[in-house]
C-alpha cells in the first residue's frame, strides 16, 4: 500500500506534530501511523485530529512497545465511524492499563476495542468500560488479559456501567484468591456469566424461582424441582430448559426476552416441562434413529403432551400461544419448516399452505382419540422425519434448537447410552446443598416438604470439616448498591463438647448472681397472670365494683358496668435466638479469662433464666472463613431443654476465624420464621465490627449487617446487639438497640437484664 | 320431619325448613346414631366445608332447636354458662346459651371451640360424660341436662398451632366426624345449587379451588373453601366477569403475598377455558 501524503497544511506545533516527530520515522510503527493519519485527514477536522493525536501521544509516552501503538493506529482503519474523542479515550485507557498491568494487558485491551466499540459505540459507555479495565489493572493486573479476551461475551448484555459493576463484583467475589479471580474474569466461574447475563437488567430465574415453584405446585399438586441451568466451561448457558431425572433445569435468563414477558415465558416453560412429566412416560431407547427423526419425534411428542395438558387445563393454551410465531414466508429451511409444523400442531386456527405441514397436521389430528398412546410420537415423527429427509432441506443437528423458546431440549425423552450431561445425582446434591431453606419457608414450612425442615437440613450434601451447607443468603454489595443473591453459604458446624461443670462453678462464683436471676424470673412469672379488676366481663364479680354499682343504682345514678374480675392471662409468648460471636478476637484476655469465657458465662446465665421461664430460645455460635463458609454451631435448639449436653456444647466453644455478622443474623431470622410467637428476638453478642478474610473493606460487612438487621425488623424480628469492649459502635443495630458492655465483668448481668426488659409484656 | 312442640325460650332456634345439605359420606348416619345415644360429636375439617350447614341440617332432621356459639379468644366460661347481672332489686342470674340449651334440650353447637381459652373448655367436661350435667358454681346449681340435649363442637386441625390445641381429656370425650372438601363433581353440584350457577361455571370454579388447595401448607394457610367458590359463583351471577369475581372472592382474601398472588393467579388462568373467561 502506498503512503498517502498529508492532503492539507499541517500545524507545526501540537500533538500531531509531536507525534509525527516521535513515531513517524520508526520502522515498526511509522507506516501504520502514516496510514492512519492519511485516513483521518480525509475524515476529520484539524481539531479532531489533534485530539486523536493527543491520545496517541499519551500511549506513546507510556512506552509499551511498538505493538500497542501499531494496534492503536490500525483502529483508525478498522473503526471508521468512531469519533476522535472515543479513539483518543481508547489510547489513554490503554496507556493507563499499561502503566498498571504491563504492555501485554494494554495490548489485549486494545485488541478488544473493535469488539467493545461494536457493543459500546458511545464515548461515555466506552469510558466506563475502560474505567472497569483500569480498576482491574490496579487490583488484579493478571486478569485484564482474561476479561479482554472475553469481551464479546462480557458485553453481550452489559453496558459500560454494568461492566464496571461486574468488575467490582468480581473483585469482591474473588477476594484475595488469585485462582478465584482468574476463574471469574475468564468467565469460567458460572457466577460471572450469570452476573453478565443479568447485567442488562434482565429478569431471570433467580427472581422468579419462588413464584414459579408455587405455580407448578398449584397446577399439578406436587412441587416441581427447579434449578438454574449453568453453561459448561465458558460456553454460554443454553436457552432451552433441560430436564434431567426429576429436575427441571431452567436458563438463568432468556436473553433478549422483554422483561415484561419474562415471567410468562418461564411459566410457559415450566408448564411444558410439567406436561412432559405428566404424560411423557419413561425415556425410550434411541436405537438407530437418525438425528432428524429424533428431533421430529420430539416435536410430535411436544404437541402430544401439550394437547393432553390442555385437556386438563384449558387455559394453558393462552400461556403457550404467544410464543408460536413461525409462519409461511419464513426462509425454507428444515428448522423453519419444523417450527411451522410445531405451530400447526398446536394452533388449529393457523393456516399454512405447505404440503408437509398439512400432512403432519392431518396425521396428528387423526390420532386425536388416542393421544395417551406413548408410541404415537415415534410413529408420526418417524413418518414426518422421512418426508422431510426427502425434501433435501439441510438439517443441522448441532445447531437445531427446539421451537418455540419455551420448550425444553427434549433430551429427557431419550435413553442415550451416555448421559448427555452431568448425572442427575450430582446436580441433585448441589441443589440440596444450595437450597435456601429459610427463603422458601412460608408460614413455618419449607417449600415442598412441610414437616421435614429440621431433618432436611443435614441431608445429602456431603459434609466436610466445615460442616454441611444448610442455607445460602444474599449479601449487600455496598459499592454496587445491590443485594448479591446466594452470596453466603451458612454451614452447620459440629460442636465440640466441653465440661459444663466449669461453667456451673463460674456461675456460682458470680456472687449472688443466681439469686438475682431467680428474682427476675419470679418477677416475670408474677407478671404473667395479673388480676384484672373492674372488667366488663368475667366469671367472677369484682365485689368492690359490684357494691359501687349497686349503690349507684340505688341512688339513681348511672352504674359503671365493669363489675367483673378476670385473670388476664397473657401468655408470655417470646422466641429468641442468641447469637454468640466466637471469632478470633474473642480470644483476647481480660484479666484471668478471655472474652469468650465471659461470653459463655453470660450466655449460660441468660439461658438458665430463659429455661426457667419456659421461654422458647435457641443458642448459636458463629464464625466465618470467607463467604462460602459461615459456620454456625448449634449450642441449643428451640425444641430442646437446656440440659447438660447443651451446657457442654456451650463450654466447648473455642475462638477462631472471622465475623460475618450479616449472614449469621439472616440465618437467625430464618430460624425464627417458622416459630409461632408474638415477639421474636435476636440477641447478638459480638466483640467488634464484622470482618472476614475475603472482604477488603470491613465497612462492607457493617453495612450488610445493618441491612440484615433492617430486613429482620421488617419481618417483625427485633434485633439487639450487645457489643463487648470499649470499641462498641452503633453502626449495625442502631443506637436504641445496642447495649455496649464496656466493663466485661458486667456482661452476664447486663445481658440478662436486657432480655428481661425486652421480653417484658 | 315433624318438630317437637316449640320449647318456649328456644322458638327462635328452631329450624323450620330443610337446610340443603349434600351428604358426602356416612356423616348423616353417624351423627344420627350418636344423637340416638346422646354422645357428643366433634366435626373436624377445614373452614367453609359445610360443618355448620351439616349441623343445621341434622338439627332439622332430628327436630331439635339448634343453639350455636362461635368461640373466640375472649370467650369466657361465663359467656357459655351464664352470669350474675345487677338489677334494681339486686343481682340476678342470667343463663348463658349453653345453659339454655342444656335446660331446654337443644343441640348446642360450639364452633371453633379451640379458639376459646382452656379454662372455658373444661366447662363442657361434666356435660360430655356420664354425668350429663352442668354445674353453675357461682349460682350453686347443678343443671341436669334435658334428655334431648346434645353437644356438638367443631375443630379445624389445620391451622391450630401446638399451643392452641384441645386437651387430650377434651378430645377423648367426642365421637369425631371428618369433613373435607367433597370430591370435585359433588362440590360442583353444591356450588351450582347454592349459587344458582351453570354447571360448567361451577365445575371450573371447583378446579380453581383445587389449584389453591394444592398450596395449602406451602404458602397458604388454607386453600379456597367451598364457601369461597360459592361466593365467586354468586358474583358472576350478579354480573361480575369471571376473572374479576375469582380475584375478588378467592385470590385477594386468601393471600396478601405478591409472589403467591402471581403464582395462584397464573395457575387459575391456566385452569380456566378461554371461552369462559371472556364471557
Ligand atoms: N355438603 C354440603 N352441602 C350443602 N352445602 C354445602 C356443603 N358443603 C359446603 N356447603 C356450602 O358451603 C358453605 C359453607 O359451609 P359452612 O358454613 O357449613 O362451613 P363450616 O365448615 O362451618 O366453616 P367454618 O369452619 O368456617 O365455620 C355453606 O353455606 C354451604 O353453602
Ligand atoms: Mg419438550
Amino acid at each position: 500500500m502506498t503512503v498517502e501524503a498529508p492532503a492539507r497544511a499541517v500545524r507545526l506545533v501540537g500533538p500531531r506534530a509531536e507525534l509525527a516527530g516521535l513515531v513517524g520515522g520508526r520502522a515498526d510503527v511509522g507506516p501504520a501511523f502514516l496510514r492512519a493519519i492519511g485516513r483521518l485527514d480525509a475524515r476529520w477536522s484539524d481539531e479532531e485530529i489533534e485530539a486523536w493525536a493527543g491520545g496517541a501521544l499519551a500511549l506513546a509516552h507510556a512506552n509499551l512497545g511498538g505493538r500497542c501503538l501499531d494496534t492503536f493506529f490500525r483502529l483508525a482503519g478498522r473503526l471508521p465511524h468512531q469519533s476522535a474523542a472515543a479513539l483518543a479515550g481508547d489510547a489513554r485507557g490503554a496507556a493507563e492499563i499499561g502503566r498498571r498491568a504491563g504492555a501485554k494487558a494494554a495490548l489485549a485491551a486494545l485488541e478488544a476495542v473493535p469488539a467493545a466499540a461494536l457493543r459500546l459505540p458511545g464515548h461515555r459507555d466506552r469510558a466506563c468500560w475502560w474505567a472497569g479495565l483500569a480498576r482491574l489493572a490496579r487490583e488484579a493486573p493478571d486478569c485484564v488479559v482474561l476479561i479482554a479476551g472475553q469481551t464479546v461475551a462480557a458485553l453481550a448484555a452489559a453496558d459500560g456501567a454494568a461492566f464496571e459493576s461486574f468488575v467490582a463484583a468480581g473483585l469482591k467475589a474473588g477476594g484475595r484468591s488469585r485462582e478465584r479471580l482468574r476463574a471469574f474474569f475468564s468467565l469460567e466461574d458460572p457466577a460471572a456469566r450469570r452476573m453478565l447475563e443479568r447485567a442488562g437488567g434482565a429478569v431471570g430465574f433467580q427472581d422468579l424461582e419462588r413464584p414459579l415453584r408455587l405455580f407448578g405446585l398449584a397446577l399439578w399438586g406436587s412441587p416441581p424441582r427447579l434449578i438454574a441451568l449453568d453453561g459448561v466451561g465458558a460456553a454460554p448457558a443454553s436457552q432451552r430448559v433441560s430436564i434431567v431425572g426429576g429436575l427441571i433445569r431452567m436458563p438463568h435468563v432468556y436473553r433478549g426476552a422483554p422483561a415484561r414477558e419474562t415471567p410468562a415465558l418461564y411459566r410457559a416453560a415450566l408448564a411444558h416441562a410439567m406436561a412432559h412429566r405428566a404424560f411423557s412416560g419413561d425415556p425410550r431407547a434411541v436405537g438407530r434413529l437418525r438425528p432428524l427423526q429424533i428431533a421430529m419425534t420430539g416435536l410430535v411428542e411436544d404437541a402430544r403432551v401439550e394437547a393432553l395438558a390442555m385437556r386438563r387445563f384449558p387455559g394453558l393454551r393462552s400461556l403457550w400461544a404467544p410464543w408460536h410465531v413461525a409462519r409461511p414466508g419464513d426462509a425454507m429451511t428444515a428448522a423453519m419448516l419444523m417450527a411451522r409444523l410445531s405451530r400447526a400442531l398446536f394452533d388449529p386456527d393457523y393456516d399454512d399452505p405447505d404440503g408437509f405441514v398439512a400432512k403432519g397436521r392431518d396425521l396428528f389430528s387423526r390420532a386425536a382419540d388416542r393421544l395417551e398412546d406413548l408410541t404415537l410420537s415415534r410413529a408420526i415423527g418417524g413418518l414426518l422425519g422421512h418426508d422431510l429427509g426427502q425434501m433435501r432441506l439441510r438439517f443441522d443437528a448441532k445447531s437445531y434448537a427446539v421451537e418455540p423458546l419455551y420448550r425444553d431440549d427434549n433430551m429427557a425423552l431419550w435413553d442415550f447410552d451416555e448421559p448427555p450431561d452431568a448425572t442427575a445425582e450430582e446436580i441433585e446434591q448441589a441443589v440440596e446443598a444450595a437450597r435456601p431453606t429459610p427463603k422458601d419457608s412460608d408460614d413455618g414450612r419449607s417449600e415442598g416438604e412441610p414437616q421435614e425442615q429440621r431433618s432436611g437440613r443435614a441431608r445429602e450434601a456431603a459434609p466436610d470439616d466445615r460442616g454441611v451447607a444448610i442455607a445460602s443468603y444474599p449479601e449487600w454489595d455496598r459499592a454496587a448498591g445491590v443485594e448479591r443473591q446466594g452470596w453466603t453459604t451458612v454451614r452447620d458446624a459440629p460442636a465440640a463438647v466441653g465440661d459444663p461443670r466449669a461453667l456451673d462453678e463460674a456461675l456460682d462464683r458470680l456472687g449472688g448472681f443466681r439469686e438475682r436471676i431467680a428474682r427476675l424470673v419470679r418477677g416475670a412469672r408474677v407478671g404473667r397472670a395479673p388480676r384484672l379488676k373492674r372488667q366488663p366481663e368475667g366469671f367472677d364479680l369484682d365485689l368492690d365494683a359490684a357494691i359501687d354499682a349497686a349503690i349507684a343504682l340505688r341512688t339513681g345514678e348511672l352504674p359503671d358496668e365493669r363489675i367483673y374480675r378476670a385473670s388476664g392471662v397473657r401468655a408470655r409468648d417470646v422466641a429468641t435466638v442468641v447469637l454468640v460471636d466466637v471469632s478470633e478476637s474473642t480470644r483476647e484476655r481480660v484479666g484471668a479469662s478471655s472474652v469468650l469465657d465471659i461470653e459463655k458465662l453470660a450466655v449460660a446465665a441468660l439461658a438458665s433464666a430463659m429455661d426457667a421461664l419456659g421461654d422458647a430460645f435457641a443458642v448459636r455460635a458463629f464464625a466465618s472463613c470467607g463467604r462460602e463458609d459461615v459456620r454456625l454451631i448449634r449450642v441449643k435448639d428451640f425444641g430442646d431443654r437446656l440440659d447438660a449436653a447443651a451446657m457442654g456444647r456451650l463450654a466447648g466453644l473455642s475462638s477462631g476465624l472471622s465475623t460475618r455478622l450479616g449472614a449469621a443474623l439472616r440465618h437467625a431470622g430464618a430460624e425464627l420464621g417458622p416459630i409461632r410467637s408474638q415477639r421474636k428476638l435476636v440477641l447478638a453478642l459480638t466483640d467488634g465490627e464484622p470482618s472476614d478474610i475475603d472482604v477488603a473493606d470491613p465497612l462492607d460487612l457493617v453495612e450488610d449487617a445493618r441491612r440484615a438487621t433492617l430486613s429482620l425488623r421488617a419481618q417483625g424480628v427485633d434485633v439487639f446487639g450487645v457489643t463487648l469492649g470499649a470499641a462498641g459502635s452503633y453502626g449495625v443495630f442502631g443506637r436504641a438497640n445496642t447495649m455496649p458492655a464496656r466493663r466485661l465483668e458486667d456482661l452476664p448481668d447486663r445481658l440478662s437484664e436486657l432480655y428481661f426488659r425486652l421480653a417484658r409484656l | 320431619m315433624a318438630l317437637s312442640p316449640a320449647a318456649g325460650r328456644l322458638s327462635a332456634h328452631e329450624i323450620a325448613d330443610e337446610p340443603y345439605y349434600r351428604a358426602v359420606g356416612d356423616e348423616v348416619e353417624i351423627f344420627a346414631a350418636s344423637y340416638a345415644c346422646r354422645l357428643p360429636v366433634m366435626l373436624k375439617g377445614p373452614t367453609g366445608c359445610g360443618k355448620t350447614r351439616f349441623v343445621e341440617h341434622m338439627a332439622w332432621r332430628l327436630g331439635r332447636p339448634l343453639v350455636t356459639v362461635a368461640a373466640h379468644e375472649d370467650l369466657t366460661a361465663a359467656d357459655l354458662a351464664g352470669r350474675f347481672l345487677l338489677a334494681p332489686e339486686g343481682t340476678v342470674w342470667h343463663d348463658g346459651p349453653l345453659t339454655t340449651a342444656v335446660r331446654e334440650g337443644a343441640i348446642c353447637y360450639l364452633d371453633e371451640i379451640v379458639e376459646a381459652r382452656q379454662d372455658t373448655t373444661v366447662v363442657i367436661h361434666p356435660l360430655t360424660d356420664a354425668r350429663r350435667a352442668l354445674p353453675l358454681e357461682k349460682k350453686g346449681e347443678l343443671v341436669a341436662a334435658h334428655p334431648d340435649f346434645q353437644l356438638t363442637i367443631s375443630y379445624n386441625p389445620g391451622y391450630q398451632s401446638a399451643v392452641k390445641d384441645l386437651k387430650e381429656s377434651t378430645k377423648q370425650r367426642f365421637v369425631a366426624i371428618e369433613f373435607d372438601y367433597p370430591e370435585p363433581s359433588v362440590e360442583a353440584e353444591i356450588v351450582a345449587r347454592e349459587a344458582g350457577a351453570e354447571p360448567e361455571l361451577a365445575r371450573s370454579l371447583v378446579e380453581v379451588g383445587l389449584r389453591s388447595r394444592n398450596l395449602r401448607g406451602r404458602g397458604l394457610a388454607e386453600g379456597a373453601s367451598t364457601r369461597m367458590l360459592i361466593h365467586a359463583a354468586k358474583l358472576v351471577g350478579g354480573g361480575a366477569a369471571l376473572d374479576a369475581a375469582i380475584r375478588a372472592a378467592i385470590v385477594l382474601p386468601i393471600t396478601d403475598e405478591p409472589d403467591m398472588r402471581e403464582a395462584l393467579g397464573a395457575a387459575i388462568a391456566a385452569t380456566l377455558p378461554q371461552a369462559l373467561r371472556l364471557q
